[in-house]
């Protein structure tokens, strides 16, 4: 058979152009086509839709006449199941509920047991935007006086300024009123923690020597000076060193460990 | 009678928003800003029923916020006896049919409350000041408030003028005539 050279090495040269085109091809990822991808599928998944749901129905339609009466009665059975079901989700829920308050409640009596404590919910908080004083459902009658120290399972919450029979007002640690003598964990190095408006979770550190070497993350706790905080409770972790010129100017911003937008439980230290 | 009736239904007033105040807003904040609904009510107090009113209710309703939540008894008393007495002053100057001068009188009294408040506080517990995040706080909660002025101000203007009615009847009689 002839063959004309010329056509012979113009057809390998097309076919070694196309592979290579191709060997490029497959390397670029697929996603790069994607709205090409989703331009077809837009255009043709509608009538795909339509189409797959009309064979659905016309297959269909043969058993559902027949099969109607079985269904209503599956569904009268399965509904009654659901309702029975859902009832024991909520119990369960209850349960849940109830045990994580119990197991904090426990947890607390654990940790602090070496005070002599009564437990309470939070019943009100403060009107204002500029204080977070918040009142508890427990009062003289449950032995609580004024500056009794009152925390939480996580740590300090603040103490107590004013007390009825059965309610007590306490000024938390984030108040901008509210300043704690506190002293870093490690270093034994005192500091002021005052209150600010910034936060329900912030306070800041202030006051502190200049000898004073400060880390993110080192933990502060109560130092016992003062006469209303015992010593040793847990109060937060530095976040935030604020360096100024004036090394005695510099302040740090503690994270309190309670958060204070989510607090309904609290212990109030009676001894 | 009436006058009595007039006066429960302001306490009863005053207990809904306490309740709104303590539960409803401490979630429905704007960022994190709760409004002040007791300085619109006592100004409106002022504004509609007087001077003396407004003094006396917002004395009242200060006190009882003191004893229910506040660190020391009277100093929310004072501002709100204020607030008061302002209501009463701005019903003698300005007129209360345009919805423009009622925002500004909130937007005017919330500031001065807010500061005067802070400004006491800061004074009795040694508050370290902190101008800039008090002044945000202000500007939210004004404009918090101003917004619920625009929502409630056709019940106030309603309810406002059937207690100046019953309020300043005598004063309106020698006023015109």
């Amino acid at each position: 058979m002839y063959k004309n050279s010329k056509t012979n090495i113009f057809g390998i040269i097309i076919t070694i152009v196309l592979l290579i085109i191709l060997v490029f091809l497959s390397n670029i990822k697929i996603e790069k086509f994607s709205y090409i991808g989703n331009a077809v599928n837009s255009l043709v998944m509608p009538i795909q839709n339509g189409l797959t749901y009309l064979k659905n129905k016309i297959s269909g339609n043969n058993t559902f006449f027949t099969d109607i009466s079985n269904l209503k009665q599956e569904n009268k059975a399965l509904e009654e199941k659901n309702s029975q079901l859902e009832e024991s989700l909520r119990e369960l829920e209850m349960l849940r509920a109830e045990n994580e308050t119990l197991k904090e409640e426990l947890n607390l009596a654990e940790k602090y047991s070496e005070y002599k404590i009564v437990p309470a919910y939070v019943i009100d908080r403060d009107i204002s935007n500029y204080s977070s004083d918040i009142v508890i459902n427990a009062g003289k009658k449950d032995g609580i006086n004024v500056n009794m120290t009152v925390i939480a399972d996580k740590g300090l919450v603040g103490h107590v300024i004013s007390v009825t029979d059965s309610t007590a007002k306490i000024q938390t640690i984030v108040d901008p009123a509210s300043s704690v003598s506190c002293s870093l964990t490690n270093s034994k190095d005192g500091i002021i923690a005052k209150g600010t408006l910034e936060g329900k979770s912030e306070i800041k550190a202030t006051y502190i020597p200049t000898e004073c070497e400060l880390v993110e993350n080192d933990s502060i706790e109560t130092s016992g000076l003062g006469g209303i905080y015992p010593k040793g409770i847990y109060v937060g972790t530095i976040k935030k060193v604020v360096n100024k010129n004036n090394i005695t100017d510099r302040y740090a911003l503690i994270e309190t460990a309670v958060d204070f937008s989510k607090l309904d439980t609290v212990l109030v230290i009676i001894q | 009678m009436k006058k009595v009736g007039l006066v429960i239904g302001l306490i009863i007033t005053f207990i809904i928003i306490y309740i709104l105040q303590s539960n409803f807003f401490s979630w429905f904040t704007l960022a994190g800003i709760k409004p002040n609904l007791f300085i619109i009510l006592v100004l409106f107090i002022g504004l509609f029923a007087g001077r003396m009113y407004g003094i006396t209710f917002g004395v009242i309703f200060g006190l009882l916020l003191d004893i229910f939540i506040s660190k020391k008894i009277g100093i929310s008393s004072i501002m709100y006896g204020i607030i008061g007495l302002l209501g009463g002053v701005l019903d003698k100057n300005f007129s209360k049919d345009s919805k423009i001068t009622i925002i500004g009188m909130v937007i005017v009294t919330t500031f001065i409350y807010e500061f005067g408040n802070y400004l006491i506080n800061s004074i009795i517990f040694s508050y370290t000041w902190e101008t800039l995040s008090f002044l945000i706080k202000v500007i939210i909660e004004i404009f918090y408030n101003a917004v619920l002025t625009i929502i409630l101000y056709p019940i106030i203007q309603r309810v406002g003028f059937s207690i100046q009615d019953l309020f300043k009847e005598n004063k309106i009689l020698t006023r015109y005539f």
